[in-house]
């Protein structure tokens, strides 16, 4: 059953016991131990019925597990890399796709232990390791990583008190997708998107269930920041969010397929989704409002209990490579922090105006703020619209 | 004729969706809304996909622990309950009701909320007295809290099965045999137990059904181990392939084949035990 | 004598243990520790801090559309699914000859055990812009939308639960001696005023069975209306998983699960007095 050819094999007596003294002396892990000996699948069988009786991380540097699992966004790999990953290593990846980082970090609060790494956003860095639950990383274990390479305004927001915790996936900013055969009306900024809404194409938006994009929508139609906390303005937001309601197709963070199969014409958008929905339609356009939005970027990290550090470090040092990290943008359309992977881009998509928009558009956008997360006030403005 | 009309259009209504599912599993294109053509692909793809046939295998020990606990457990206690009187009985009674009638979602959350409190409670008083050097057992949420989760509701739905058999069970077998100095584990083994068979039986089918389909109480206590519904559940969020279609389509499948013989058995086991009766 | 007894106590005893530990840790315990986690308070990170408040009882009044909706959607569904499956439950009983009897009984139950996640997709697909509104289209009709309202959201709970009515209304029904109705036939008694004096009376007790299971799913319902209605069909359900998954406000979610606990005991002891009461009643003035 194991992926690991080694599981299987059949092992003497000689051997166990060289193997056992190895594993005593602290020179094998535990993990290694119980795979070569077969002890695993033994060991496995009681996991499943003691749960969690089995310790957590392999103490000593060794081999990896037969699977990981990864906590990812919606369409946010190229399955090939993946499986590029899977085919070298041995290594399958379960993929969990979250919906927002609230919910991220809620099922990791909640004893999530089991997660190997997850690609948490800037802001949330500073909530995890308030609560401790993120390993530091040791940058000598991922190689493949060149800090110098970096563009610092996208990787440094992983760094709290001198410490290393993430390492940058890729960056992007948050806008508006709309589908040009429907609306004719060329909207240019969040308020065109409420004033579509509302009208000409009412029935036909959808805004995001997640409360940071949602509500920071309706803050930059009315002029204030995207990452207002101020009680006035989170009032007149909701009340914009809650008159728009009945004119939403929906209200989701899996927008793609309403998009594609032609009922919503309209939706806040993640610039990987927008170059997604472009590249496959050319009718859905992509824009940064001109009235401002967000900036984020996205980082790879371990969990504090992950399973195996081990196969942590060995896939995100693999994700680092430039290569693979080209491959996978070839998916999921996102722009890279990292200066090697956008040299080796074609020309055409270093200027990609979807990826990278005019300097004063770029300039207007705002980096999502920890507070803006986990602001009690703001919660309660989505749960009040979401059950209006 | 028009009572035959509606009956055929509420199969449709029942019936199309499942066609749809069966129909779009069978698609050779990548995206479940257009069909591109007929090909197995994503059968070969679901089988072969590690944590899809890990979910499967995590939902199928799940159920068959969940369903063998409650119909054992179930049936000991409505056993029990017939024979007891006094303030305990409205109290089980009143238990039994409370664990049905509670949604799911309540469940799924109370769970969540006690274990993660006894939890965090337990594990450094487990870390402080585990031998030096040793890794200590952390507890976590598992298969243990979803058994025990959907045991709860399962269990009580075992014993009102049973009791309901055993209310209208045939007494007078049961003097008999005591008249005839049978043991009380005799009558038990040979008269009770082929009456409330059945009942017993159709308990453990129904709990199997059920944990095997629950999706909420799993999401919230199964930490991060993936059931089908929640790999199901996943899928959908990643936007949907056929292969999710393909593994609707073979667990229909495998339903099917399980209720056909689960008829024949019961077919042959009422047969048998009516002959025991008599 | 006294040992008889004694054994026979022993025996009722570890015949209930494990019942009693159960009961006593996965339903006594969570929800006394829900109860107090309730009258707690929101740490910054989210989760719970210790506290004596009714803070968060104030605040239920914020959900109250949640309650709103799943107050009224869950009858409505409830009837919805009970006007559908009376007449077929009706034809199955009744009408269809004992041949067929069986497949068809099977049949309703068959769409039962594929998982409701798939089947609520199937529905996504069907109500979507590709399912049939584009048939309506190619026959006329155009415009209409179908997914992400409250009528996606019946349809779904009709075609969920819609076997868990049928099945207790049939089992009433076929219990019913068909002399009954060939007796009230000769002595001049018109179909449809025994159908109202006898058949529907008697089927009382099937169809308050059903409206309880189907209501009580309905009143934790979270998939259908979050699939269906497209997050703009807010149930309790969906609130509550909100709380916990995403404002990770274990305090306030705690509140609205009591909360929710509190209503359900109520309603459903109400309705077992009322609909159950009144039933078994008749039953016994028929005998």
């Amino acid at each position: 059953m194991s992926n690991n050819f080694k599981d299987n094999q059949p092992i003497t007596a000689t051997k166990l016991m060289e193997e056992f003294r190895r594993y005593q002396k602290g020179s094998v892990s535990r993990r290694h131990f119980l795979g070569v000996t077969g002890l695993g699948t033994a060991m496995a069988v009681m996991g499943a019925a003691t749960p969690s009786l089995m310790p957590g991380s392999a103490q000593a540097a060794g081999k990896l597990s037969n699977k990981m699992v990864l906590s990812t966004w919606p369409n946010y790999h190229n399955p090939k890399t993946l499986e590029n990953f899977t085919s070298e290593t041995g290594v399958n990846i379960q993929a969990n796709v979250f919906g927002s980082n609230e919910e991220m970090l809620a099922k990791m609060q909640a004893g999530g232990g089991g997660v190997d790494v997850i690609e948490n956003t800037n802001y949330t860095f500073s909530t995890y390791v308030k609560l401790g639950l993120l390993t530091e990383l040791d940058l000598s274990r991922i190689p493949n990583y060149d800090a110098s390479t970096q563009n610092p305004k996208f990787s440094s927001a992983s760094t709290i008190d001198g410490k290393i915790y993430g390492v940058c996936k890729n960056w992007g900013t948050t806008g508006i997708v709309y589908n040009s055969k429907k609306i004719k009306s060329n909207p240019k900024s969040h308020k065109d998107f409420f004033d579509v809404t509302m009208g000409a194409g009412s029935g036909h938006s959808i805004l995001h269930d997640y409360q940071l994009t949602t509500i920071g929508a309706a803050l930059c139609a009315l002029g204030y920041s995207f990452n207002s906390i101020d009680k006035g303005e989170l009032a007149a937001a909701e009340k914009l969010l809650i008159e728009a309601k009945p004119h939403l197709f929906a209200i989701t963070s899996d927008y793609q397929p309403g998009l594609r199969a032609g009922d919503a014409w309209m939706s806040i958008c993640w610039v990987g989704d927008g170059k997604q929905l472009n590249t496959d339609l050319p009718e859905m356009q992509y824009f940064v409002a001109s009235d401002g939005g967000e900036l984020w970027s996205d980082f790879y990290s371990i969990p504090v209990n992950t399973p195996s550090l081990d196969t942590s470090y060995a896939f995100i040092n693999y994700m680092m490579d430039p290569k693979n990290q080209s491959l996978d943008a070839e998916v999921h359309g996102y722009p890279s922090s990292d200066s090697r992977v956008t040299g080796m881009l074609p020309e055409s998509a270093q200027n990609d105006p979807i990826l990278y928009p005019a300097k004063e558009l770029f300039n207007a956008l705002e980096f999502g703020a920890a507070e803006s997360l986990t602001d009690p006030t703001r919660a309660e403005v989505m749960a009040r619209f979401k059950s209006a | 004729m028009t009572m035959r009309l509606y009956t055929f259009a509420v199969y449709l209504f029942l019936y199309v969706p499942i066609g749809i599912i069966v129909l779009f599993s069978f698609n050779s294109g990548r995206h479940a809304s257009d069909f591109q053509g007929l090909s197995v692909k994503w059968y070969g793809k679901a089988l072969s996909n590690p944590f899809m046939m890990d979910a499967l295998t995590t939902s199928l020990i799940i159920a068959f622990s969940a369903a063998l606990l409650s119909s054992i457990m179930g049936t000991m206690a409505a056993l029990a309950l017939q024979r007891i009187r006094g303030p305990l009985k409205p109290l089980f009674d009143g238990m039994i009701y409370v664990s049905i009638m509670i949604p799911g979602i309540v469940i799924g959350i109370a769970t969540l909320v006690a274990l993660v409190t006894v939890f965090d409670f337990l594990n450094p008083i487990l870390a402080s007295v585990w031998p030096e050097g040793a890794n200590p057992p952390k507890l976590s949420l598992g298969y243990m809290s979803v058994i025990a989760a959907h045991t709860l509701f399962t269990m009580s739905l075992v014993i009102l099965l049973v009791r309901a058999r055993i209310a209208g069970m045939d007494r007078s077998l049961i003097e008999a045999a005591q008249d005839l100095y049978a043991t009380p584990w005799q009558t038990f083994r040979l008269i009770t137990l082929p009456q409330i068979f059945p009942a017993i039986l159709a308990g453990f089918l129904l709990s199997f059904t059920f944990s095997f389909d629950d999706f909420i109480i799993s999401f919230f206590v199964a930490g991060t181990n993936s059931t089908l519904p929640i790999y199901v559940f996943s899928s959908i969020r990643r936007g949907i392939t056929p292969e999710v279609n393909a593994i609707g389509t073979m667990v229909l499948a495998v339903s099917l084949i399980l209720l056909v013989t689960a008829q024949i058995l019961l077919r042959k086991n009422t047969g048998k035990s009516s002959a025991a009766a008599e | 004598m006294i040992d008889d007894t004694n054994a026979k106590r022993w025996l009722t005893g570890v015949l209930l243990g494990p019942t009693t530990v159960w009961f006593l840790f996965m339903l006594v315990l969570p929800l006394v520790v829900v109860a107090i986690f309730s009258f707690g308070m929101r740490s910054p990170e989210g989760g719970y801090v210790a506290s004596f408040t009714f803070d968060q009882y104030f605040n239920l009044p914020s959900r109250l559309a949640a309650f709103k909706n799943t107050l009224s959607y869950a009858p409505l569904g409830t009837l919805a699914s009970l006007l559908i499956a009376y007449p077929l439950a009706y034809y199955l009983a009744i009408k269809v000859n004992q041949k067929w009897k069986l497949l068809l009984l099977v049949l309703v139950i068959v769409p039962f055990w594929t998982s409701l996640l798939i089947r609520t997709y199937a529905w996504i697909f069907l109500l979507g812009g590709k399912g049939i509104p584009s048939l309506l289209e190619f026959i006329g009709i155009e415009g209409v939308r179908l997914i992400n309202t409250p009528f996606a959201v019946i349809v779904g709970i009709i075609y969920g639960y819609l076997p868990l009515m049928v099945f207790p209304i049939y089992i009433s029904l076929e219990k019913l001696d068909k002399r009954l109705l060939e007796a009230a036939a000769d002595l001049g008694c018109a179909p449809a005023r025994s159908f109202f004096q006898i058949t529907l009376p008697l089927s009382m007790p099937g169809m308050a069975t059903g409206c309880m299971l189907v209501f009580i799913l309905l009143m934790g319902e979270f998939l259908i209306p979050a699939f269906l209605g497209g997050g703009k069909v807010f149930f309790i359900g969906n609130a509550l998983v909100d709380l916990f998954l995403q404002s990770r406000n274990w305090p306030f979610g705690s509140a609205v699960a009591i909360t929710l606990v509190i209503i359900m005991l109520v309603t459903v002891s109400l309705y077992m007095r009322l609909a159950m009461g009144k039933s078994t009643g008749q039953d016994e003035s028929l005998m």
